[in-house]
This record gives structure tokens, sequence and C-alpha cells, in this order.
């Protein structure tokens, strides 16, 4: 190797190593640049704001995509979710409180029936929870006739809150998504139970040699993912007042990408709570400081298409480059 | 003893052809129902619905015959649907601003063979795994489409592309004609020469393929960049459906696709995914499409059918393996 090349080399390698972080901090100059609001604390606010429902739905797809699966279903448990706390209130006169709890019932259905196929018919994840989003995405337009939003003006006020309301100045569903987040991250990366977690989706015969309830974790898995689905459901019913059916598709692709590009940041390419949460974070800052920018609609989505692209690129690279 | 042990091969046998079966009740059902249903004007209409499906079930049996059939971690092409309907896009903004056709195709060729050689570089020299990199390159294509259409419908009425539609060679429409030359040509192309069987190697066990002196990532590189090309023909027959290029027929486009092709794994003995059962998935996924909309059964039901059908045949399928 020649002496020229050494810092070239030694330039790439930084790059290549601290390249996420990088580009995330790149960006962030760029759209502050562009436009000084994007830096205000309110703006700031707003991102975080913006990324709770994702950050909440991302946050069951680690969880599945960390057992060794993945879910194409989570944006049928958000809107059955908000479904059946929307009718519970509009049709039962629930307060916000049974409303609540029958939309995170209502989720764990979509969760249990992922769990019947994937644990009791042996049909993998990708096919079952694909014909599990067939399945809801079908019984929602027969349910509302073709798809007609059912709205509820009358909200409780309390229910209303989980969307508008704020905790000491804080909005409610970013203190929501960091509770969640917290919960998560415990469970996940720091109990018994997410090394269990972690282990069958690494080498799942080995697993089951070691002697895990694979099964039994697979089950309390997707019904865990999907009464956390059904929770950012609440808080998209409560933000519009009203159940939009087939709402949650719009998330499925966002979600998928902010976990991989979480385990790409990994040392060993493990799905992770941290990662995830910066994955979310990237996507959230890219299509808010993008919409500063005041570019025209398709542009924009244009443009955070190759940005994910080129940002799941980097981070994939980056892994390499670290593991040598 | 040996008559038990015949009766025995004979129900394994049959349970071995039970998702075939399940198919061909479900059609027996419809044609006693309605009527017309096994006209040959209607089983036309049936072939010529689903020869988009065909099409990019074909590139994407090609990705997964060459990076194998594990849905998460082998070989997949979610990207195929967006590179059609980008190769639509192009083709039509092109021709409503006069330029001639042999341009506009020219144009998409080389815009499909763009995005077939991004994921092909991703996939191998970057070593994302094939799910990300094409799903992500789905939601960037897609973005890209939208610029260039900008989301409108765009009316194609010109008279080499409706051939595809109306005209009629010895009886039979030109479009079947067309895409079952194609669709032999890769047949033959993967199955009886050479380079085809290289890349079936390469798909049933890499390590395998690089010790016996295979390059494993020219085999993946191409099975994209022939995927690519299904996609870019996929989308003249896409402007001849629909007389024009409009949003939105990707979403619908890539669900079918991935439903034909790994339904069509269960036709097959070893239920991998083949070409021809890729292929009979998509045909039959079409005739039972249409025959339950022709007895008269509302729309709303249509997704609730197909994902009790993944659910049947696949967890058939399944069983039938471990009776085996």
């Amino acid at each position: 190797m020649s002496d020229a090349s050494a810092p070239t080399n030694l330039l790439i390698n930084i790059i290549l190593r601290f390249g996420f972080l990088i580009v995330f901090a790149a960006f962030f100059a760029l759209f502050a640049f562009w436009n000084p609001v994007f830096v205000q604390g309110g703006n700031l606010m707003n991102i975080v704001e913006g990324s709770a429902v994702l950050m909440i739905l991302a946050l069951g797809m680690t969880l599945i995509v960390a057992t060794g699966g993945i879910d194409l279903s989570i944006g049928i448990a958000l809107d059955f979710g908000a479904a059946f706390a929307v009718v519970a209130m509009k049709s039962y006169g629930l307060d916000w409180f049974g409303a609540a709890c029958a939309g995170v019932i209502g989720g764990s259905i979509v969760g249990l029936f992922n769990a019947l196929l994937v644990v009791g018919l042996k049909i993998s994840p990708f096919l079952a929870t694909l014909s599990t989003f067939f399945i809801g995405s079908s019984v929602q337009r027969i349910f509302t006739n073709g798809g007609g939003p059912i709205s509820h003006r009358r909200m409780p006020e309390e229910f209303r809150n989980l969307a508008l309301g704020d905790v000491f100045g804080v909005p409610t569903e970013a203190v929501i998504a960091f509770v969640l987040v917290v919960i998560y991250f415990i469970v996940l990366e720091r109990s018994i139970w997410g090394r269990r977690i972690h282990a069958m989706g690494m080498q799942r015969s080995a697993a089951v040699v070691a002697g895990i309830r694979v099964n039994r974790i697979l089950i309390l898995c997707f019904v865990a993912a999907a009464a956390t689905c059904a929770i950012a459901g609440l808080i998209a019913a409560a933000n519009i007042r009203m159940f939009t059916p087939l709402s949650g598709f719009s998330y499925l692709l966002d979600a998928i990408a902010a976990v991989f590009i979480g385990a790409a940041l990994h040392s060993r390419g493990r799905p992770n709570i941290p990662g995830t949460v910066m994955g979310v974070l990237f996507l959230g800052m890219v299509a808010n400081g993008l919409n500063l920018m005041g570019l025209n609609f398709n542009t924009k989505d244009a443009l955070q298409g190759i940005i994910l692209v080129s940002a799941l690129a980097l981070a994939v690279a980056q892994r390499k480059a670290r593991n040598g | 003893m040996q008559a038990e042990a015949q009766g025995r091969r004979i129900v394994l046998e049959i349970f071995g052809f039970l998702p075939v079966i399940i198919f061909v009740a479900v059609l027996i059902y419809i044609s006693f129902n309605a009527p017309n249903f096994l006209t040959l004007r209607n089983l036309e209409l049936v072939l010529m619905q689903s020869l988009p499906v065909v099409l990019v079930c074909a590139g994407l049996a090609a990705v997964v015959m060459a990076g194998g059939d594990d849905v998460v971690s082998g070989g997949i092409d979610l990207s195929i649907p967006a590179t059609a309907v980008l190769a639509a896009g192009i083709t039509a903004q092109m021709l409503s601003l006069g330029y001639p056709l042999a341009l506009c195709a020219a144009v998409a060729f080389a815009a499909s063979m763009i995005v077939g050689g991004l994921n092909a570089v991703l996939v191998t020299r970057i070593q994302m795994t094939p799910l990300l990199t094409t799903l992500a390159m789905f939601v960037a294509v897609v973005g890209v489409n939208n610029v260039v259409t900008a989301s409108r419908r765009i009316n194609v009425d010109h008279p080499w592309i409706t051939v595809l539609r109306a005209q009629e060679v010895g009886g039979v429409p030109l479009g079947i004609l067309v895409v079952a030359l194609l669709v032999a040509v890769i047949f033959f192309a993967l199955h009886q020469t050479r380079w085809g069987l290289n890349l079936q190697a390469v798909g049933g066990s890499r390590d395998a393929a690089e010790i016996s002196g295979l390059n494993v990532n020219r085999f993946i590189a191409q099975s994209f960049i022939l995927a690519a090309f299904s996609g870019f023909v996929c989308g003249f027959f896409i402007l001849a459906r629909g007389s024009g290029s409009s949003p939105g027929v990707e979403d619908n486009l890539m669900l079918e696709m991935v439903l034909a092709t790994f339904l069509g794994a269960a036709f097959s003995p070893r239920r991998v995914v083949t070409m021809w059962g890729a292929i009979l998935g998509a045909i039959l996924v079409a005739a039972i499409s249409i025959g339950f909309k022709s007895m008269g059964v509302n729309v709303f039901w249509t997704g609730l059918i197909k994902g009790s059908l993944i659910v049947l045949v696949v967890a058939f399928s399944a069983i039938s393996q471990r009776v085996r």
C-alpha cells in the first residue's frame, strides 16, 4: 500500500464507521440551514410528536423481527385498535378507559390470529401475516360497508387527550411512545425473556434444544406486538376523532425500514430498541425537513424514498466495515 | 401388509395434490354458480387479466431460484411491480409529450435496468438482504414514478400498445401469445441451459455452489436484472390493460405477485418456488377473483377469500409435508 492512499483509506474508514451518524447530522444541518424554523424547539417537538405512532408500530415490528419473523399485519392491528375503541365509545357509551381497553383487546385478536397461523398451522410468518392482512382488510371493508370512516365527534375529552393533551408540556402521544420504548427496552434488551427471544430469533433449533418454550414465546410476542400496535391505533383515532379503515397500511414500509436501519446499526445486525428509535427519528426528521423545504408532494415522496435506500445501504455498509 | 403400505402411499399422493384439489374444487363450485364462468370467452378474459401478474411472477421466481426461497433472508424482489409502473409511467408521459414509441421504450428500458442494477449492487456488493433492499427500492421507485407522472392518470391510445389487448392472431389474443413466448424463453433459459442450472444450484445451496467454483454473486445479480426486465415488459401490459398509466396500481400488483408466487410453491412436489407454480398461481388467483365477481359476491369479500385461500393451501401443504 502506498503512502498516498493511506489517508484516503483512513477517511473512507471513518466515513464507514460513523457513516449513519454523519448522515444523520448532515441532514440535520442541511434542513437547519435551509429553514431555520427546523431547529426551533417547537419544531423538534413536532418531529417527536409526529413520529409517535410510527415509533409504537416499529416497537411491535422489532419484537417480531427479533423472533426471526416479520409482521405484515401491524397496520391491521392499528385499524382494529382504532375501530374497537371508536365503536365502544359511540355504540356502547363506554368511558375513555373502557374504550382504550376495548381497542387493545381488538388489536390483540389480530395477534392471536397470527399466532394461530404461525404456531398452530406452521405457516411461515411472512405468508401468515400476509393472509391476516388480506383477511383483516376485507373484514374492515365488510364492517364499514366499503371503507367509509366511522366518526365520533363527541368523543370523551380524556380520550381525545391521548393525542391532543400534554403531560407537563410534553404531548401525551410522545409520552406514551416513550413509556412503551422504555418497557420494550427493558424486556427485549435487559431481561431473561429478551434473551430467549433473541436466542430463538438467531437459531431456532438451538433455542429448542436449550429448553426454551419457543411456541409459547411466539404466541406471546405476536399478541404483545399487536396489542402495542392497537395503542398506536387509539392515538390515531383520538387525533382525528374517527376510525378510518385501512389507514394502517401506510405505516408498514416505514416501520420495517426503521427496524432494519436499527438492526444495521447493531454490531451483530440484530434488531434492537435503541436502533429502532434511531431509525424512526431519522425517518421522522427527513419527512419533517423535506416538508419545511416546501417541496411539491411528489418530489418530497421520491426524495424520501431515495434517502431511505441510501440510508439503509450506508447503515449496512457501516456494519460490514466495523466488523472488518 | 403390502396392500396396507400401498394404500398409505396412495393417501400420501392424494395429500400431495391437496392444494391443487382445493383450487379445482373452488373453481367447480364457481362454475356451478356462475353459468358463464367456464366459457372459452371468459377463460380468455381470465388469462388476459392475469398477464401482468404472470410476467412479474416469472421474474420473481427467477430471483427466488437464485437466492434461495427463505422469504426473509433468501432471494426476493418486491421492487418488480414498481419497476413495471415506472416503465409504464415513463412511456405514458413521454408518449403524451409526443415522443416516438421506440424512444419511450428505450428510456423506460434504461430506467428498469438502473433499478435492477441498483438492486444487484446493493445485494451482492453491500450485502443487504434482498427483502429490505427491494422493499426500500419499491418505495423509492414508486416515488420517482409519481414525480414522472405527477400522480396523474395518463391515457395511452398508441396503436402499438392497444394491439397487445385487442389484436388476435389465429383466434388467440396477441398479448397472451407474447407472454407465453416470453415465459417459454425464460423457462428454457432457467431449466434447459447450463446457465439456468448453475443459477438453480446457487439458490439450492450457496456454499456448495461457491465450493464448486461458481461465481455466486454474478448469478444473483443476473437474476435481479432478469426480474427488472420482466418488470419492464409488464409495464407495457399495464398500459394496455388500463389504456394508460394510473397511480396506485403497484400496491395491488405487489400483493398479487407475492401471493401467486408463494402460493405456487404449494403446487410443486418439493414445496419450493418454481416458475410453473408461480404462473399457475397467478392464473388461478385471477380465475378465482373473476369467478367470485361473476357470482355476484361483493368485492369487499375478495381479500377475505384470498387470505383464507393462502391459509388453507399453505397449511395443507405443510401438513402433507409432515405426513410424508
